[in-house]
């Protein structure tokens, strides 16, 4: 007979409230769902959009979609994990049959269609509040010290691996380094500007860096980000406005413009976009990552002339299958940096202060680590 | 020596095209003077007289043309007189970095397109003492033409037959429509596309994708013999009047998976037809924009989130990504082995002084293609 157990969790009722840390019970997992003791939990920006009303979803709801810990029970059927793995969970499942899945994209997968509601297959939920079901965000919840998540979302890692730097292994890390890698495809020799050296831009850094390309430009307004993206991430050149970085690129390039821009700042605006359009030259790729209310809105002249495209981005056209083990053998090798993303680490109450000091540029990434 | 040459000109956009004797100066170093046997109608050049294409006036317009080399500059190596050649609408130098990279259709000598200088910064038209350029620095509605060597395309021994007129559209309308859907968006077998704009260039993008094997070539277009053209001659699987006609069919033919590709290729971009495109695309599709839009127009005005979330990219095409001094050849080769249907395209053919009503009839929707066939 299922038993649920009580789990604290920072919640969103209403937008434009302050999460809140409260008390809920979750159910047992059911046929092909795994509950987790979750360890560490990763702040990003799409979970305070969510907070702010500027991502629409199915309410209340338990925050975050990066998180790393140890399976606690498996429900029937459950084939990849076992009781005890050390695992992170992937904001976008990977169910590998789905079309996207056979065809090598499993960023696209359909299973990942219940992300704003919370909601599982069968149309239930596991968070529960005096007879109110609640969602996780991307049927995660990584702001709860234990959530039930489906095993198409797991993905085992090593256990000599923190569960800090695991937690931004299936989110904020590969939608960086995969909007330079994969989604950017940047080669050996290139000029790339990245807009927005945070949680995300920070590693579409590395994987430009990464992939060999000679100049690696970040345009960020917040000095130590700028600082950081310089000294420990690989850029080369790092300015405080777009129009400084535009004016370099015309005198490094020879006026040839730059090959890829990609765009990872906090909330997408009209503005970020133009300039990215126009910092590409022939030939070249706008790759947008982040979200927010931002228009394309050019004739269609600027993309015909000079051929430019622009790459929509989700997951940064990762398949977390192979490519969260892939980074953390880069991390391993020291290929990668995982441990100087986190800048400061917070209770579970103080997820309101981590979210003030994103905002405030205080932080690269925030991460909360959940008490037992 | 210069000669005199009858040519259809622009002096200011909305009053149509003039018929006028110019004066054509002998080939410099570098250039080729042209005897044109047959030119293209293509939309862009209507772009000129509608104010859409803001260009150095006054202009000679015409920029798809097959001639006769008839006098050649100083060191011209391309090709010599008397030989026949192709007007490529870009030039390939062969030299520049996109042409290193296998991008001609990027060549940076195109970049007098607009203007029609050649690069010493000099003319070659004149009338009066009025310097004239060529659109795209070619002119080909003009009997005669001086070009750079690098805009000609000399034709092998088994294109000698090739009537001119057919020749004429693989300057710019068949490789533009063809390498949309072949190169640009990068069709593959099986999938599902649909080409909004079934007229001198989206019909070779519907012979394209078909080429490459796509399941479903749908054609969105409110002509109705441009759509039976399409779906009878060019290889279209199905033609819808309207984007949400397609974009039901869609829904339905790919249970909900949406297209993979659209190609717009219409007469003028519309922010509404951009906005129809990017629906109508499912997970990881494209949008390759080949047509221009008005020129106050930002037709290409969407949320950055239709982007994101299905992973979907929009491209600008130029020239349909194809490289003309490997792909023209190709397309003529395809063409004689029955491949690709050229003389299909040619609906209505003119002599020089009809040209204002060869555009009549084009933006009446009554040609597929229009070509002037020149006189000497």
């Amino acid at each position: 007979m299922p038993v649920s157990i009580t789990t604290r969790a920072a919640v969103c009722r209403v937008p434009g409230q302050p999460w809140e840390i409260t008390e809920l019970e979750l159910d047992d997992p059911k046929a092909n769902e795994v509950r987790i003791k979750f360890f560490a939990a990763g702040l990003c920006h799409s979970d305070d959009h969510i907070q702010k009303g500027d991502a629409p979803m199915r309410l209340p709801v338990v925050g975050g979609h990066e998180g790393a810990g140890v399976v606690d029970a498996v429900g029937d059927a459950v084939t990849r994990v076992k009781v005890g793995d050390h695992v992170t969970c992937s904001f976008i499942p990977a169910c590998g049959q789905c079309r996207y899945c056979s065809t090598g994209r499993q960023n696209l997968c359909d299973a990942g269609k219940n992300a704003g509601t919370g909601m599982f297959p069968d149309g239930t939920f596991r968070f529960h509040q005096n007879g109110e079901d609640f969602g996780g965000l991307c049927v995660l919840g990584t702001f709860s010290q234990y959530a039930v998540v489906h095993e198409f979302s797991v993905i085992k890692i090593p256990d000599e691996i923190g569960f800090d730097v695991a937690a931004l292994v299936a989110c904020g890390v590969p939608t960086g380094w995969g909007s330079a890698v994969r989604a950017g495809g940047v080669r050996a020799g290139q000029t790339v500007v990245i807009y927005g050296a945070g949680g995300v831009g920070s590693n579409a850094v590395q994987g430009a860096s990464l992939a060999g390309a000679k100049n690696v430009i970040v345009v960020d307004p917040v000095e130590f980000k700028r600082k950081m993206a310089t000294t420990e991430f690989g850029a080369t050149h790092a300015f405080a406005t777009a129009e400084e970085a535009h004016q370099f690129v015309v005198e490094t390039t020879w006026g040839e413009l730059a090959d890829v821009a990609i765009i990872t700042v906090g909330i997408l605006h009209d503005e970020v976009i133009a300039n990215a359009i126009k910092v590409v030259g022939k030939s070249g790729q706008v790759t947008i990552t982040a979200v927010g209310n931002g228009w394309v809105n050019e004739n269609p002249g600027m993309l015909i002339g000079y051929q430019r495209r622009i790459q929509g981005s989700i997951y940064g056209g990762c398949s977390p299958l192979v490519d969260v083990p892939l980074l953390i053998g880069l991390y391993q090798a020291g290929k990668l940096k995982l441990d100087e993303l986190i800048t400061r680490r917070y209770a579970l109450d103080e997820v309101n202060q981590g979210y003030q000091d994103m905002l405030d540029g205080k932080n690269i990434r925030g991460v909360i680590i959940h008490e037992h | 020596m210069s000669i005199t040459t009858r040519a259809a000109i622009a002096r200011a956009p909305h009053v149509g095209w003039e018929i006028a004797d110019l004066q054509l100066d002998e080939p410099r170093a570098h250039e080729v003077r042209v005897k044109l046997m047959a030119a293209g109608l293509c939309h862009s050049d209507d772009h000129i007289t509608t104010g859409d294409a803001p260009i150095r006036l006054p202009v000679v317009g015409g920029h798809e043309g097959a001639g006769i080399v008839e006098s050649v500059g100083p060191s011209v190596q391309r090709v010599k007189p008397g030989d026949k050649i192709v007007c490529s609408y870009i030039p390939a130098c062969g030299a520049c970095r996109p042409c290193s990279t296998g991008h001609q259709n990027m060549c940076v000598k195109g970049l007098n397109a607009g203007t029609g200088m050649f690069e010493d910064g000099t003319w070659r038209f004149h009338l009066g003492d009025q310097d004239l350029g060529g659109f795209c620095t070619l002119g080909t509605f003009s009997q005669y033409a001086v070009v750079s060597e690098w805009a000609t395309v000399p034709l092998r021994e088994d294109f000698q037959d090739i009537p001119w007129e057919t020749l004429c559209l693989v300057g710019c309308g068949v490789p533009t429509g063809w390498g949309s859907s072949v190169h640009a968006a990068g069709v593959q077998a099986g999938d599902t596309v649909v080409i909004f704009g079934a007229g001198g260039v989206g019909s070779n993008a519907v012979q394209g994708a078909r080429f490459a094997g796509a399941k479903n070539v749908i054609v969105v277009d409110p002509v109705e013999f441009k759509r039976e053209m399409a779906t009878t001659v060019f290889g279209a699987t199905h033609a819808f009047a309207t984007a949400k006609e397609a974009h039901e069919f869609v829904v339905e033919t790919t249970w909900g998976q949406l297209a993979d590709h659209v190609i717009m290729t219409p007469g003028a971009v519309t922010e509404e037809m951009v906005s129809a495109a990017v629906m109508m695309t499912g997970k990881g599709g494209k949008v390759t924009i080949t047509a221009v839009g008005h020129i106050n127009e930002r037709a290409v005005h969407f949320h950055g989130g239709a982007l994101i979330g299905y992973h979907r990219q929009v491209r600008g095409a130029l020239f349909g990504d194809s490289n003309p001094l490997y792909d023209i050849p190709m397309l003529l080769g395809l063409y004689k082995s029955g491949d690709l249907k050229l003389d299909e395209l040619v609906t209505r053919k003119y002599t020089l002084d009809q040209v204002n009503q060869a555009y009549q009839d084009m933006n009446d929707g009554k040609n597929i293609r229009g070509v002037i066939i020149h006189e000497h």
